[in-house]
C-alpha cells in the first residue's frame, strides 16, 4: 500500500502558542534502513548460514526493515567502541547491529549490541547462546530482541509454521503435514497421507496441532502431540469433521460437523468429547475461531446467500454480519487485540486477503496476488502468512499485517498450503 | 492570522465609540448636568428673608409661592426670576409710598400740636394779662397775693419750663426715636436691597456657573468628539500600518510555509514509525536551529508514552543534517529559530 | 415423465455415444467439452452402450407383439443403463442446485437403486479450488446431500447411500481456468 504524505500545518492562533508547529502524520514510504554487521567469530563455527545473515533475512521478512548489504559497509565493527556513527549516518542507516560469536564447548555464545545511529545511543546489548547445531534458534532469538528494541513489539521469529504440502505424481497424491521455522527452514514432516490432510491448528502452548485427515477414507479431526508424535482422533462423526480451532485455554476446539444435517459449529470438549452446538441454521456455518475475548467467535456462513464473515459475541448471541465488501468473504482470522479480522475476500473474480477494522468497519484488501487463501496471523500481529498461486503451484507468502512488503517462503516441491503460524511458545 | 484578528477589531468600532451611542451619551450628560444643577440650587433658593416675609404678612401681601416644585425646564427659571424682580420692584415702590404717607401724617400732627401749643400760649398770655390787670388793681391789697402769685407764676413758669423742657426732651426723644426708626427703616430697606442684590448676584452667579458648566461640558464633549476623531484617525493609521505589516507577514508566512512544507517532506521521509505506533500516539519535539539550518538542540516536550515511538521521532529529527530554512533572516527568526514538530500517525498501514 | 424429452435425450446420448466410441481409444477422461452439459461427460459410457446392443441386436429378424414389447423393454433398459453410465453431475459456482439435464439421469440411478436394494452408492461432493478449503468441504457436502436427497425422493433408500465431501482436494482437472473449475464442481456417484 502506498504511503500518502498527508501533513497538516498549524500556526497557533493565540499568541501564547505562536510558535510554529509542524505536524508529521505519515512516515517514510520505505522500510527502516538497518545495518546488520557480520558478527566476528572466534573458534570453530558450524557450517551453514551465518547468524547475521539469518537475522538480516528475518528483519527483511517483516517488510519493516531494509538491511544494508555487507559489501556496502564502510567498516565491520563487532563491538560498540568500533562503531562510528558518522559512517553509518553517511550510509543512511538508522540502526547498526554488531556482535561477536564465541565457541564455548558445544555451544555458541553471541554478544551483540544495537545502536541508534541518529541518536548516537546504544539501544540494547545482550548475550545469548545455543547449542552448536541450533544456531538458527540463536539467530532468530537475536532477531526477536532487535525487532522488539526498535519497534516496541515482540518479535515472532522464534515461532513455528505448520503447513500442508501436496505432491501429485502419476495420479498419486501425497499429503504431508510439516512444521518449520518461520523462514521455512528446518522443515520436518509430521504426518504423511495419500488422502487429504487439512486445517492444521496450533494449540495455545504451541505443542500440539489439531487437523483434519481423510486417512480412514473419511474426514476426522485429530490432535497431534508434536514432541511425541502421539495422535488422538477427537472427532469422527458422520459427514463433515472439519475446521478445528483451539480455545485459549487449550481445553476445547471449535469444530464444524454436519452430523445433524448440515455444516454447523460445535464446541468440542477435548477431555470429555462432549459437544455443544453453537450455530443452528440451514446454511453452511464453518471456519470458526474464537475472538480475542474468548467469549465470542467469528465464523463463515452463507446464510445471506454467499459466504460472509459473521461474529457471535457469545456462544448464544445472535450472529452479526461483519463483511459486506463483496459476495465472497470467508475464513476469518482475528488479531489478538480485537482490532482487525482478516479473511479471504473475492473481488473481480480473484481471491485476496483482506481485513476489516472492527471499529470503523473499513475493509482493506491486503494482497495483490490472486487465488490467495488461508491467512494466518503472526502471534505479534505484525505479519501475516497466506497461501497463493505461483506458476501453478501453491506457495506461502509473508506480508506485513497492514499489507506491506511481501516475502515468499522458499517453495518445496509441489503445493504448499494452509500455513498456520504458531503462538509464541510458553 | 493574528493580523486578521486585529483587523477585525479595528474595522468594527467598539460599541462606546459608535456615533449613536455617543449622542445618546451626550444627551444623557446634559440631562444629568441639568438635574444635578437643580438638585444643588433648590435648597438654597427657597427661604425668603424672614423680615420681609413677616412684613409682607402684616401687609396682607399675597404670600409668594414657595419654589418647591423641582421643575426642570430651564426657561421657567428665567420666568421665575423676572417675577421675583417685578415683585421686588413693586414692594419697594409700595414701601416708598408708605414712607411718604407716614411722613405727611407726622408733619400734620406736628403742625396741629404746634397750633394747639400756640393757642394754649395765647390763652395763657391772655390769662396772665387779665391777672396783671387784676394785680394792678389789687396790687396794693394784694401784695402778698401778688407775691404769692409771682411765686406761683414763677413756679408755674418753672413748671411750664420744666414741662416744656420735658416736652422738648420728649420731642427730642421722639425725634430721635423717629430718627432711629427711620434709620432702622433705612437700614432694613438697605438690608432688603442688599439681600435682593445679593440674591440677584447669587442667581447671576448661579446662572454664570451653570453657563460655565454647560460650556465646560460642551468643551468636554467637543474634546471627547475630538478625541474619538483622533482615535479614529489613529486607528485608521494603525490599520494601514497593520495592513502593511500583514502584507509583510503574509510574505513571511508564505515564505515560511514553503519551508515548512520542505521540512515536513524531509521529516516524513526520515520518520519510521515503529510497528507499535497507533494513531493515538503523539510525540512533540521542540527544535532549535542555528541560522545555518543545523540542529542546535531538540527537546522532547510531550511524550507519546511509547519509547520506541518517541525514539523514532527523535531519530527522524536528528537524521536531518541540515534543515531547509529561508534565506530571509527575519523569517528564519520568526518561524524557524525555534519550533515544534508533532509526530502523530494518521493513517497507519 | 415426458416421453418426447426422454426420446430426445435417448437419441442424443446414443449419437454422442457413437461419436465418443469412435473417437476415443481407451484414454477417455480427456477431451471432454467444457462443462455443464451432461452429454459432454463421456466417461467410457459410449462403448459400454454399444456392447449391450451387440448382445441383443443380432438375431432379431421379425418382431412379434411379444418380441416388440420385449424389444421396448430392452430398449428402455438399455436407455436407462445408458443413462446410468453418467455418474458425474455438475454445479455452478457456490451452488448445490441440480441442473435440469441431470435429473433424468439421476432418476434412472434412483430406479436402479430401487430395483437393486443390495446396491450401495457413495456420493462424493467436490468443489473447485476457488474459495476457502473448509467452506468448499461444506459446499461439496451440500452438493452431495442434494444429490442424495434427489435419489431418495426418486426411489433409493437411505441405507443405500453414503455421502462424503472432498471439497477442493480431489479435482478432476488440474488446470486453473474456467473450464477446469466447471469440471471440478461436481458430485460423483460411486457404486459399490
Amino acid at each position: 500500500m502506498a504511503w500518502l504524505l498527508m501533513i497538516a500545518v498549524m500556526i497557533g492562533s493565540s499568541p501564547a502558542s505562536a510558535e510554529l508547529l509542524i505536524r508529521i502524520t505519515e512516515g517514510a514510504d520505505s522500510a527502516i534502513p538497518v545495518a546488520v554487521v557480520p558478527f566476528s567469530e572466534s573458534g570453530d563455527m558450524p557450517s551453514g548460514d551465518k547468524i547475521s545473515s539469518i537475522v538480516r533475512d528475518d528483519l527483511t521478512m517483516t517488510g519493516e526493515f531494509r538491511p544494508l548489504s555487507a559489501e556496502k559497509m564502510l567498516s565491520l565493527p563487532s563491538k560498540g567502541d568500533e562503531v562510528y556513527f558518522r559512517d553509518w549516518r553517511l550510509l543512511g542507516q538508522r540502526y547498526v547491529l554488531v556482535g561477536q560469536l564465541t565457541r564455548k564447548g558445544d555451544r555458541v555464545e553471541a554478544r551483540y549490541e544495537l545502536f541508534d545511529v541518529n541518536r548516537e545511543e546504544r539501544v540494547m546489548g545482550a548475550t545469548a547462546s545455543s547449542s552448536v547445531n541450533s544456531t538458527r534458534s540463536l539467530a532468530h532469538h537475536i532477531s526477536d530482541r532487535v525487532y522488539e528494541a526498535i519497534t516496541g513489539v515482540p518479535g515472532a521469529f522464534s515461532t513455528k509454521l505448520a503447513y500442508i504440502t501436496l505432491e501429485r505424481s502419476g495420479g498419486e497424491s501425497m499429503y504431508r503435514l510439516q512444521v518449520s521455522d518461520v523462514d521455512g527452514k528446518r522443515a520436518r514432516v509430521r504426518l504423511e497421507s495419500d488422502e487429504p490432510i487439512l486445517s492444521p491448528a496450533w494449540s495455545p502452548d504451541a505443542r500440539k496441532l489439531a487437523y483434519v485427515s481423510f486417512e480412514t477414507g473419511k474426514p476426522a479431526i485429530y490432535i497431534h502431540e508434536l514432541a511425541t508424535g502421539d495422535r488422538t482422533r477427537i472427532a469422527d462423526y458422520p459427514g463433515l469433521n472439519s475446521a478445528p480451532a483451539w480455545s485459549d485455554d487449550g481445553r476445547s476446539l471449535l469444530v464444524t460437523l454436519s452430523k445433524d444435517g448440515n455444516a454447523e459449529i460445535y464446541k468440542l470438549d477435548i477431555e470429555s468429547g462432549s459437544l455443544k452446538r453453537l450455530t443452528n441454521h440451514w446454511s453452511i456455518d464453518t471456519e470458526a475461531t474464537w475472538d480475542h475475548t474468548g467469549d465470542g467467535f467469528f465464523f463463515t456462513s452463507d446464510r445471506s446467500g454467499g459466504p460472509q464473515v459473521y461474529h457471535k459475541s457469545s456462544e448464544d448471541a445472535s450472529p452479526r454480519r461483519i463483511t459486506f465488501g463483496s459476495r465472497y468473504n470467508a475464513r476469518p482470522r482475528p488479531d489478538n487485540d480485537g482490532k482487525y479480522v482478516y479473511y479471504v475476500h473475492q473481488r473481480d473474480g480473484s481471491f485476496h486477503i483482506a481485513r476489516t477494522d472492527l471499529r470503523t468497519e473499513e475493509e482493506t484488501v491486503l494482497t495483490r496476488t490472486g487465488s490467495d487463501e488461508s491467512p494466518s496471523l503472526a502471534p505479534n500481529g505484525r505479519m501475516l502468512i497466506y497461501a497463493t498461486k505461483q506458476s501453478g503451484n501453491s506457495v506461502l507468502t509473508v506480508i506485513a499485517a497492514d499489507g506491506g512488503a511481501a516475502y515468499s517462503l522458499p517453495a518445496s516441491q509441489g503445493d504448499v498450503r494452509e500455513p498456520a503460524w504458531s503462538p509464541i511458545a510458553r | 492570522m493574528r493580523g486578521h484578528e486585529r483587523d477585525v477589531t479595528s474595522a468594527g468600532q467598539p460599541p462606546w465609540k459608535s456615533p449613536v451611542v455617543l449622542s445618546v451619551l451626550m444627551h444623557g450628560l446634559i440631562l444629568g448636568v441639568a438635574l444635578a444643577g437643580w438638585s444643588w440650587s433648590t435648597p438654597r433658593e427657597d427661604p425668603q428673608p424672614p423680615s420681609i416675609s413677616a412684613r409682607l404678612v402684616t401687609q396682607n401681601e399675597p404670600e409668594p409661592s414657595p419654589v418647591t416644585e423641582p421643575v426642570d425646564q430651564p426657561d421657567r427659571d428665567e420666568e421665575r426670576r423676572q417675577e421675583e424682580e417685578e415683585r421686588q420692584r413693586q414692594q419697594e415702590e409700595e414701601e416708598r409710598r408708605q414712607a411718604a404717607a407716614e411722613e405727611e401724617q407726622r408733619e400734620q400732627e406736628e403742625a396741629r400740636r404746634i397750633q394747639q401749643e400756640r393757642e394754649r400760649e395765647q390763652e395763657r398770655q391772655r390769662q396772665e394779662e387779665a391777672a396783671e390787670r387784676e394785680r394792678e388793681e389789687q396790687r396794693q391789697a394784694e401784695e402778698e397775693a401778688a407775691r404769692q402769685k409771682a411765686e406761683a407764676e414763677a413756679k408755674e413758669r418753672e413748671r411750664q419750663k420744666a414741662e416744656e423742657e420735658k416736652r422738648r426732651q420728649e420731642e427730642a426723644a421722639r425725634k430721635a426715636e423717629e430718627e432711629k426708626r427711620r434709620a432702622e427703616e433705612q437700614r432694613r430697606q438697605e438690608e432688603a436691597e442688599r439681600k435682593a442684590r445679593e440674591e440677584e448676584e447669587r442667581l447671576e452667579a448661579e446662572r454664570k456657573r451653570k453657563e460655565r458648566e454647560r460650556r465646560l461640558k460642551e468643551q468636554q464633549l467637543e474634546a471627547l468628539a475630538d478625541e474619538s476623531e483622533q482615535q479614529r484617525q489613529s486607528e485608521e493609521r494603525q490599520r494601514r500600518e497593520a495592513a502593511a505589516a500583514k502584507a509583510r507577514e503574509a510574505q513571511m508566512l508564505s515564505e515560511s510555509q514553503k519551508y515548512q512544507a520542505l521540512i515536513r517532506e524531509r521529516l516524513s521521509q526520515a520518520w519510521y514509525p515503529p510497528s507499535s505506533a497507533t494513531e493515538e500516539m503523539t510525540a512533540r519535539l521542540q527544535i532549535t536551529l542555528l541560522p545555518t539550518g543545523e540542529l542546535e538542540s531538540v527537546k522532547l516536550v510531550s511524550t507519546s508514552g511509547n519509547t520506541a515511538f518517541d525514539n523514532s521521532a527523535l531519530g527522524a529529527v536528528k537524521s536531518l543534517s541540515r534543515y531547509p530554512i529561508p534565506d530571509d533572516r527575519d523569517t528564519f527568526e520568526r518561524y524557524f529559530r525555534q519550533f515544534t514538530i508533532e509526530f502523530n500517525p494518521r493513517r497507519l498501514r | 415423465m415426458n416421453m418426447t424429452t426422454q426420446h430426445k435425450a435417448l437419441a442424443l446420448i446414443f449419437s454422442l455415444g457413437l461419436i465418443a466410441g469412435c473417437s476415443s481409444t481407451g484414454d477417455t477422461t480427456e477431451g471432454a467439452d467444457s462443462g455443464s452439459d451432461v452429454s459432454a461427460v463421456d466417461q467410457d459410457g459410449g462403448s459400454t452402450v454399444y456392447g449391450g446392443d451387440d448382445e441383443d441386436g443380432v438375431s432379431s429378424s421379425e418382431m412379434t407383439e411379444e418380441q416388440r414389447q420385449a424389444a421396448e423393454e430392452r430398449a428402455e433398459r438399455a436407455e436407462e443403463q445408458a443413462m446410468r453410465e453418467i455418474t458425474t453431475f455438475y454445479f455452478d459456482f457456490d451452488t448445490a442446485e441440480i441442473k435440469s439435464e441431470a435429473r433424468e439421469v439421476l432418476v434412472a440411478h434412483a430406479r436402479y437403486l430401487q430395483n437393486n436394494p443390495d446396491q450401495d452408492v457413495r456420493i462424493e461432493g467436490h468443489a473447485d479450488e476457488r474459495g476457502t478449503k473448509e467452506y468448499n468441504l461444506a459446499l461439496g457436502e451440500r452438493r452431495a446431500n442434494a444429490i442424495e436427497r434427489f435419489l431418495i425422493v426418486n426411489g433409493a433408500s437411505r441405507g443405500q447411500t453414503e455421502t462424503i465431501s472432498y471439497g477442493e482436494e480431489k479435482p478432476a482437472e488440474m488446470e486453473s481456468n474456467e473450464s477446469a473449475w466447471a469440471q471440478n464442481r461436481r458430485v460423483e456417484l460411486v457404486f459399490q
